[in-house]
């Protein structure tokens, strides 16, 4: 059997249409997570920040991480623009050109944003990032194979990676200290901060916390809480006397979050790999059966139809025989009267002959 | 197919070459920034000729014109403004060759036939010369970036002009009489320009740009024509930032006489004789007009659209004049200079006042007790008072006698040393020099009379950093509010190390003290080992 042109096509459009509803039906839902209820979070105020290093001290101690080449009281560290290494999970940087601030620099702190729908997790195929009830976002070094997929995956380059370590690297990456909060103590730069500049709370909380700082000292902040909404939320959050573009942050990230921006294309995958078989096999198969039963039939048909025209032949034949054989008959009948009457008729003409000779004869005699 | 490859290989060539002039071209091969931000010339002459715009849409890009240029290439030869500017009765217009806009195509004509003409007849003399062909003038390149700078009449010039003119103040100002249509002095009613001379011109009555331009370089030219000292008649003249700093400036300028109140009680009512229900009547605010003049480089500060009486616009109830700004709005309104409490609270941004001004939240309602701080006096004690002086001389001796030095406790009441031992983790306890403190804060606003009054209660400065519980001697302790961070029941207020630090470093880095540094830990407290 061949595939036609058309048939082809049509299989085509019914495998496109079944991954089409399937999207559809996601997209017309208007579920999205918008984190777990009473998840916690931080809020970072930068006209609040010193820029003393205390929370990368703290972070250092808490999390036992190895002693840095500099010391933390070592504030020229701030002269170059940083970023979080395997062995650092936070940094402060300082921005000294700020338009709007005449009191000098400003200070912004980096670490892992502990997004609400976090792109690393979305990204790792072995599931070693989790987001947590807590609102943080935890790797599990066990099961992850080293791919770096989430370093490459999260909007805010946090995810680093121990390249040092021969046999067994790990992602490293602040896990708002996940234990600690899980115990119900502060996480570590929160805790070590001396001017309340971070902020630990509920994250429903520090949004309230914001808008009214925000609100009462207008002058003060710029209208707008950042990670109140990017990549779908993060639960650390920040205000600042400066517009973010100024300090270091990304202002293009959306409000979509990460896995929702593959999860069009990825939510086909199952249709694909689960449906697409099962469903061309299906027309497949039906077209297949549909041509065999077509077929028999047809084959029948022939059969049957040989059959009467033959039978109908014969009958035809039998007929026209008998009819023959009836004509034969009755023309040997006739033949056979005909003779007869023939032989009759010529022994009558004789007598007739001799009558009317002999009336002739008469007629002739009377003249 | 032999005909496809030559294609294909012209096409390829002209791709290189495309590519190579854009990565040539662009600045970032080289590892240059841009040059543009960096090397634009600032201008305070720059005039963007659209006036075509009068007739319709333009057609091609407005033509930005350096006029201070010019003026400088005419007086080199011996030419003055009359080479492009024409004059009717006496008075120079401000447009280019034409007294009006008549007609698209002969305004075209104009400037396409005087300007390109003017510019080859120069060239033809081997000097440097404008642009004739179209795109020269006529691009939206951005080559110049403006310095121009608005210029007013302030007290200090107002004098200058006046007593160069001999006081005659009918030379500058006039009223317009709307039955006759004619310009006349009014004695007494001299007002500010812009009173009259809005920022656009309407009818017949011209725009404030037009009116000075004319108005003041007229003036200043006629008078240097006389070969007497007069003031700037080119742009920079007056409006560059550095040629500004240069304008004379007197000091005591004497009053400006235009029949202004010393003293005065703030009215309430436009004419005195409306009697106001005394039950319900606020207390009555002396107001020393003659301080205010001082403390301001003009009139239209506070009176910004008249120099009336406030009440007269802004009345009780409010008014169509006054945009129905209510009186109680254009006394109390934050945020902008013409009301009091919108002026005096922009005070408080002085280096001196923000330390502690800048961690309160600002709020136009404040304590009851503080109204009584402006308005002072109770309404039946003017009531035998009836000539308007008496009252003025009322309004004076309430505001001489007022107490307007900054109250503290005396020495011996103000600890000299607190101890901050209530938290100590790695640190040893701060030894706050609590009284020194005191005493600077005061010394510093010694001289700040708005200070001095409005802190003229004992424990008002000492509310800065001793806030939230009513003044006092032995206020609060920091602790008795202040505990554990991050407390959900009561979310806005720090924590006791929070409250600590922020108190001192805000303060000190709001006020521009530079020592000690916040991040220097061990500058207030020693390490514990």
């Amino acid at each position: 059997m061949s595939i036609t042109r058309r048939r082809f096509l049509s299989w085509l459009g019914a495998a496109g249409l079944s991954t089409a509803v399937g999207n559809t039906a996601n997209a017309a839902s208007n579920r999205q997570f918008t984190g777990y209820p009473e998840s916690n979070g931080v809020l970072f105020d930068n006209t609040r920040c010193i820029g003393c290093r205390k929370c990368e001290e703290g972070c250092n101690k808490v999390n036992e991480l190895p002693q840095p080449d500099r010391a933390f009281s070592d504030l020229s560290v701030l002269d170059t623009k940083r970023r979080t290494t395997a062995k650092t999970y936070t940094i402060v940087n300082r921005y000294d050109d700020i338009r709007s601030n005449a009191n000098g620099p400003m200070y912004r702190k980096v670490q892992c944003n502990h997004c609400l729908e976090p792109a690393c997790a979305s990204a790792c195929f072995v599931r070693a990032f989790s987001k947590t009830e807590t609102g943080a976002v935890i790797y599990d070094a066990s099961v992850c194979v080293g791919c770096r997929y989430c370093m490459i995956a999260c909007p805010f380059e946090i995810p680093t990676y121990e390249y040092d370590s021969a046999f067994t690297p790990r992602v490293m990456k602040c896990t708002m200290c996940y234990p600690r909060i899980s115990k119900g103590l502060l996480p570590g730069c929160v805790e070590a901060c001396p001017t309340e500049a971070l902020t630990y709370g509920k994250r429903e909380d520090l949004l309230r916390i914001g808008r009214e700082r925000i609100r009462t000292f207008p002058e003060r902040y710029v209208d707008y809480i950042y990670g109140e909404n990017e990549m779908g939320g993060t639960s650390w959050l920040y205000i600042s006397g400066a517009p973010f573009k100024e300090i270091g942050m990304r202002e293009d990230l959306g409000i979509t979050p990460a896995p929702k921006l593959t999860s069009g294309a990825l939510s086909g995958v199952p249709i694909v790999v689960g449906l697409w078989p099962v469903l061309l096999t299906g027309i497949y198969a039906i077209n297949k059966r549909k041509q065999k039963i077509e077929k028999d039939e047809k084959e029948q048909a022939v059969l049957s139809a040989v059959k009467n025209a033959e039978a109908e032949a014969e009958a035809k034949l039998a007929d026209a025989m008998q009819k023959a054989e009836k004509e034969k008959a009755a023309a040997i009948e006739k033949a056979v009267a005909k003779a007869l009457e023939e032989a009759a008729k010529a022994k009558e003409e004789v007598t007739v002959t001799d009558v009317e000779e002999a009336d002739k004869k008469s007629t002739e005699e009377d003249s | 197919m032999e005909k496809g490859r030559a294609l294909l290989c012209c096409a390829g060539i002209l791709m290189a070459v495309v590519m190579v002039s854009i990565l040539v071209n662009s600045p970032m091969v080289f590892g240059l920034a841009s040059p543009i931000a960096q090397q634009l010339e600032h201008r305070a002459d720059i005039i963007r000729i659209d006036t075509m715009k009068v007739f319709g849409k333009l057609e091609r890009p407005p033509v930005t014109f350096f006029h201070q240029k010019h003026t400088e290439a005419l007086e080199k030869k011996n030419k003055d403004c009359a080479t492009c500017h024409l004059s009717e009765k006496d008075r120079m217009s401000t447009k280019y060759m034409r007294l009006q806009d008549t007609t698209k195509q002969e305004v075209m004509d104009l400037y396409h036939s005087n300007c390109i003409s003017c510019h080859k007849e120069t060239a033809t003399g081997r000097e440097k010369s404008g642009p004739v062909v179209c795109g020269e003038c006529h691009n939206d390149q951005v080559t110049v970036i403006s310095s121009w700078r608005p210029i007013g009449m302030d007290k200090s010039l107002h004098y200058r002009h006046s007593k160069a003119q001999d006081n005659k103040c009918e030379k500058c100002h006039h009223v317009y009489n709307k039955v006759t249509k004619t310009l006349y002095y009014a004695k007494g009613e001299e007002g500010t320009c812009r009173y009259c001379h809005r920022e656009k011109t309407e009818d017949n009555r011209i725009s404030l740009r037009l009116a000075s331009h004319t108005g003041c370089i007229d003036c200043h030219r006629k008078t240097l024509a006389k070969n007497e000292s007069a003031g700037p008649v080119t742009c920079n003249g007056c409006h560059d930032a550095g040629q500004q700093e240069l304008i004379e400036k007197v000091k005591d300028v004497p009053r400006m006489k235009a029949d202004q109140p010393d003293f005065v009680f703030v009215k309430a009512t436009k004419n005195d004789e409306v009697k106001m229900n005394p039950a319900t009547r606020m207390n009555l605010v002396p107001f020393n007009h003659k301080a205010h003049e001082t403390y301001n480089d003009t009139c239209r500060v506070c009176h910004h659209a008249d120099l009336r009486a406030c009440v007269t616009c802004h009345t009780l109830e409010g008014s169509k004049e006054g945009n129905f700004v209510k009186l109680q709005q254009a006394m109390h309104r934050q945020n902008v200079d013409q009301s009091c409490m919108g002026c005096h609270e922009g005070k408080q941004s002085d280096t001196l006042c923000a330390g502690c001004h800048t961690s309160f939240e600002k709020k136009r309602q404040q304590d009851q007790s503080a109204c009584l701080n402006c308005h002072m006096v109770p309404v039946p004690q003017l009531d035998d008072m009836k000539t308007p002086d008496e009252r003025k001389l009322y309004a004076a001796k309430t505001l001489e006698y007022r107490e307007a030095i900054t109250g503290t406790y005396a020495d011996e009441e103000i600890p000299e040393t607190v101890e901050i031992k209530e938290l100590m983790n790695d640190y040893e306890p701060v030894k706050l020099p609590h009284r020194k403190i005191v005493k600077t804060m005061v010394n510093r606003i010694k001289d700040n009379k708005l200070a001095n009054y409005f802190h003229h209660d004992k424990g008002t400065v000492c509310q800065g950093c001793h806030h939230n519980s009513p003044a006092s001697k032995k206020p609060p302790k920091c602790v008795s509010c202040h505990g554990r961070p991050f407390n959900a029941k009561d979310p806005f207020k720090p924590g006791l190390m929070a409250a600590y630090h922020r108190q001192c470093m805000e303060c000190h880095r709001e006020m521009g003290i530079k020592k000690p540094v916040s991040t220097d830990c061990t500058a207030c407290h020693q390490k514990k080992f």
